[in-house]
């Protein structure tokens, strides 16, 4: 009842115009993760948005609105009302991608919203079952473009992040329509890997590092600029022979456009302040996810990043072979 | 032997500590609380619990999250048993005689039964992970998709077995859950299907959704049309707990869902979801009298819950060993763990031995906190069908709105399960019943997916299903059910005939 | 209950309305299933299409909707029984309206202010009671409220559930 009261407090306070504008959050935000609770999208989101609660002293509830790749989800976040109570929490695939795979997409990541900031990046490693073939990266390359028709390459779904960044694979390799097998999440896709049923398949390093490690399954090359301090023995894909092959897995925040400036700018510095803290720092290393740079962390920086990867991943999905 | 021995003791010691006890008490408490109201299913529940977690140190998270996922388990099978509403794919199988027995007034016999079934099977199926743990994971290793897409061939011929009735029908039931199951965005080509143009129908109809409205909804439908049947619910409390009778013909029952359920279980990409089914149809199968199945057979509550319960504990055999979450809700427990600094994979067991093993421990007292806070809960439970129908069902719509809403926080879903309500009431009048129908679109999803799979890695040949030897075995069990399935309709069919 | 109610066929007249009912219920959902998967493509056995499976199981149902509707032609069966009007628009109706309530809701020209759910609760559980024929109006509207304050605590204080209550009023 307290907290009833308080509210109801708050939402009087609310009705005072003047005031409101200076006093922003004077209420709860909502983040919406447009994946189901426990993906890494919505860990990360947790993560974040539980320091970025502390510094702007209200809550920050993580809503989950899953849904057509995560599109659902972000579409509500930014059709809301831009007044800095509803971010949302996208990928790559959301903001980056969704525009050449989703033609109906109800929201335009490139002109239409507000970017906070880059919360977290995830590596990609090109992975490959134990006994695959090719020793290392080059031989990779030769071998699947020789082999087009006995090679079988895994990913969880048209529009899942595994698809994307494997059809960019696939189209800079010029081997579009090489065999594809699409899994429902990466889970089963990699227990066909391990067992060997499947050749090689891209994912993010959080769901393969412990098989890398183990060695059930083994890794070519990690898409990044630097190695990772999880897999140190991996090489990058520079080191490798195939530096055009340059993707993350990012996860970001964005608003509706036409929000408060007070409000851009406190979640920014909330967003960065968190990002700065030691435990939050130290969890997000553990998942594997490279810390934004200091220009990824501004708005602008992060609405650099979202063009960068849509120029470069539109023009081949736009060209992957939809049977 | 001697070294799982040594293993368990360490996970003993890690879960025994007062905090943690405590821990698994309150998670399985909170789980059943939640998991019993009706619209909540075992991942809803999970999903609203999961942030009470983090604020925890890792190991007592676990422990905890374990109690909240048996609480979840058995609060989804008690709102099966009292309403009639399967929270989940594997508690489809206990409305049928479950519920039954709640008409007849034997609630508190079948919920009791659940109980000790679960704990029975949670507690071999703590063994089974202990002892065989990793060299189980090969098994899981075995199954390709073409092996998947066999197991869920055979699968379906369960459900023929599930039918009351005419067996037509229950194909009917079957192949319209199987077009169900193909609605929404196709997995290969990212093309729509069937889904009207209209956004939250492109990631295809929620299990939820589609379960909440043909059992919950309908029911509720049915019950208003007839007065008198839910009325006897009401009078009628009977025995709170099973007594020797009844356990003496559970036990059979109960060992054998264990071992089928165990198996299953650990199959990756929820094989859990077949437990019950298939310990239903051999409990059906080699009943002296098949025709009571259907009609509150405690059998059809005891197999199919152990069955539930041993694959719901197995299925964290992959997820633990070889770090691939088997089904929704174990990709939930991942989550948990990822929050808390811990990636399950095959090195979990050897880096972090006490989180391992102390986890493992804690599933076993998850199980017996269980048992220790619903056998004095049943009795609570089953007077809660003493409230008056004009007041139970306006309550369960509300949970179920809440509950279904809060799945995807989709206010369009609860629209959605109003609508197969009606579809349900339409079934209902038509003589289907739909349980059938709910195994043919969680199987489907799979089956389709694992065909495509299967068919591209053998270049488009069929062979590849008769010439892989479990995939070809699976196909003979699932030809040998069908027969047997239908020879008696058929001989019946011919013997009336001749006697008319 | 058609093949197990067997009689030697004597004559062709409708023995089953609730078999024929269903069997003309599963041809009209296999028609409309193959009219909406009629433009995707089945593809090849190498490559199955999306339509491949929609058009083969809508096939199957079709055919065995037929055989149903075949045999309540031979075979005595049930026939089919009367329809509730009152429970269909009470209960599906109440959990219909929560579902417009609770969030807002914009369909076209339809606007459905976000109420939250301290009105959308009350809502379901009132329209939904109507559908009782005993139904007590005082005793519902109490329970209504005595419900949705249970639900408001558990489920947005006890566990935190993104859940709207009253954005109108208390702005959450």
């Amino acid at each position: 009842m307290k907290k009833l009261a308080l509210s109801l407090a708050a939402a009087l306070a609310l009705a005072l115009p003047a005031q409101a504008q200076s006093k922003y959050p004077e209420r709860p935000i909502t983040m919406i993760v447009p994946f189901a609770a426990g993906g890494p999208t919505d860990i990360i989101a947790r993560i974040v948005s539980e320091n970025m609660s502390k510094t702007l002293g209200q809550q920050i509830v993580v809503e989950n609105v899953a849904g057509a790749g995560g599109t659902t989800g972000i579409a509500r976040a930014l059709t809301a009302t831009p007044d800095g109570y509803t971010i949302a929490m996208g990928h790559l695939g959301t903001f980056s991608a969704a525009p050449a795979t989703y033609p109906g997409l109800k929201y335009d990541p490139i002109n239409g919203m507000q970017t906070i900031g880059l919360a977290g990046g995830t590596p990609i490693l090109i992975v490959a079952k134990k006994n695959f073939e090719p020793k290392d990266l080059k031989e990779f390359v030769t071998y699947v473009k020789t082999n087009t028709d006995k090679v079988n390459e895994a990913h969880a779904g048209v529009g899942s992040v595994s698809w994307t960044t494997c059809t960019l694979l696939k189209g800079q390799l010029g081997v579009p329509k090489l065999n594809s097998v699409a899994y429902r999440g990466t889970g089963p896709a990699l227990n066909d890997l391990v067992s060997g049923q499947i050749d090689f398949m891209c994912d993010q390093i959080v769901s393969v590092a412990e098989q890398v490690k183990a060695g059930t399954i083994k890794a070519y090359a990690i898409a990044s600029v630097q190695r990772s301090p999880a897999l140190p023995d991996v090489p990058t894909t520079k080191e490798a022979g195939l530096p055009e092959y340059q993707i993350e897995a990012w996860n970001g925040i964005a608003a509706p456009k036409g929000m408060p400036k007070e409000a851009v700018d406190k979640l920014v510095a909330a967003l960065d302040k968190a990002l700065n803290d030691e435990t939050v720092k130290k969890r997000l290393l553990d998942l594997g996810t490279v810390l934004p740079t200091a220009e990824e962390r501004t708005p602008a920086g992060f609405a650099a990043l979202i063009k960068r990867d849509a120029d470069k991943l539109s023009p081949v999905l736009a060209a992957a072979p939809k049977q | 032997m001697s070294e799982m021995f040594a293993n368990l003791a360490l996970g003993f010691g890690v879960a025994l500590t007062l905090k943690n006890i405590a821990l698994c008490f309150t998670g399985c408490l909170v789980g059943t609380l939640i998991g019993v109201l009706p619209g909540v299913g075992p991942i809803a529940t999970i999903a609203m619990l999961l942030p009470i977690t983090f604020g925890l140190d890792p190991v007592g998270a676990l422990i905890m999250l374990a109690g909240i996922y048996y609480g979840a388990q058995y609060g989804g099978s008690t709102t099966a048993i009292l309403v009639n509403i399967p929270g989940e794919a594997t508690s489809v199988v206990t409305t049928l005689d479950g519920h039954q027995m709640a008409k007849q007034g034997r609630a508190g016999v079948a919920l009791g039964t659940a109980a000790l079934a679960s704990f029975f099977a949670g507690t071999v199926a703590t063994m089974v992970i202990a002892a065989l743990g990793a060299p189980l994971t090969k098994l899981a290793l075995l199954f390709g998709p073409a092996e998947y897409f066999s197991l869920m061939v055979m699968g379906l011929c369960f459900a023929v077995v599930l039918a009351r009735g005419s067996i037509l029908k229950a194909f009917c039931m079957i192949m319209l859950g199987l077009l169900l199951s193909t609605v929404g965005t196709d997995l290969e080509t990212g093309q729509e299907r069937m889904t009207f143009g209209f956004p939250p129908l492109s990631d295809g109809i929620d299990f939820a959704v589609l379960a909440m409205g043909v059992f919950g909804f309908a029911e509720v439908l049915r019950n208003l049309e007839n007065p008198e049947t839910r009325d006897v619910v009401r009078t009628k409390i009977g025995r709170l707990l099973p007594n020797w009778d009844d356990i003496k013909q559970s036990i059979a029952p109960v060992l054998r869902g264990t071992s089928v359920g165990a198996i299953l279980g650990i199959l990756p990409g929820n094989g859990a979801v077949l437990g019950p089914f298939a310990s239903y149809t051999i409990e059906k199968k080699i009943a002296k009298d098949p025709s009571r199945f259907g009609k509150g057979a405690i059998e059809g509550v005891a197999g199919p819950e152990a069955a539930n319960n041993a694959g719901a504990q197995t299925a964290f055999i992959p997820l633990l060993t070889l770090g691939i979450p088997p089904n929704a809700v174990m990709a939930l427990m991942v989550g948990a763990m990822t929050i808390h600094g811990i990636i399950p994979g095959p090195q979990v067991m050897t880096k972090n031995p006490d989180l391992f093993w102390g986890m493992i421990a804690s599933m076993w007292i998850g199980n017996l906190m269980l048992l220790v806070i619903n056998l004095p809960l049943v009795g609570v439970w089953v007077k809660l069908l003493q409230v008056p129908y004009r007041l139970m069902f306006p309550a369960i719509l509300i949970f179920c709105s809440i509950g279904i809403y809060s799945v995807n926080n989709q206010p369009v879903d609860v629209a959605f399960t109003a609508l197969f309500g009606l579809f349900g009431y339409l079934l209902i009048k038509l003589g289907f019943e739909p349980a059938p129908m709910l195994l043919g679109f969680v199987l489907g999803k799979l089956m389709e997916e694992k065909l495509r799979q299967a068919l591209i890695i053998s270049r488009g040949s069929f062979l590849t299903f008769i010439e892989r030897p479990i995939s070809a075995g699976l196909l003979l069990v699932a030809v040998a059910i069908l027969v047997i399935a239908l020879l008696p309709s058929m001989s019946k069919k011919r013997e009336e005939v001749f006697t008319e | 209950m058609s093949l197990n109610k067997i009689e030697a066929a004597r004559g062709w007249r409708i023995r089953s309305t609730q078999d024929l009912g269903a069997g003309l219920f599963m041809i009209a959902l296999a028609a409309l299933a193959l009219f909406l998967s009629s433009d995707l493509s089945p593809g090849t056995l190498r490559q199955i299409g999306p339509g491949m499976l929609p058009k083969a199981f809508a096939w199957i149902c079709a055919g065995l909707g037929a055989l149903l509707a075949f045999n309540s032609l031979r075979y005595n069966g049930e026939k089919l029984s009367g329809w509730s009007w009152r429970g269909v628009i009470f209960v599906l109706g109440a959990a219909v309206v929560f579902g417009l309530t609770v969030r807002g809701f914009e369909i076209g020209p339809l606007k459905v202010p976000q109420l939250g759910m301290l009105v959308s609760g009350p809502l379901v559980v009132i329209i939904s009671g109507l559908a009782a024929e005993d139904v007590k109006l005082k005793e519902l509207l109490i329970f209504a409220a005595v419900m949705t304050t249970g639900c408001a605590l558990l489920f947005k204080y006890a566990l935190g559930l993104p859940i709207p209550l009253a954005p109108w009023l208390l702005g959450i």
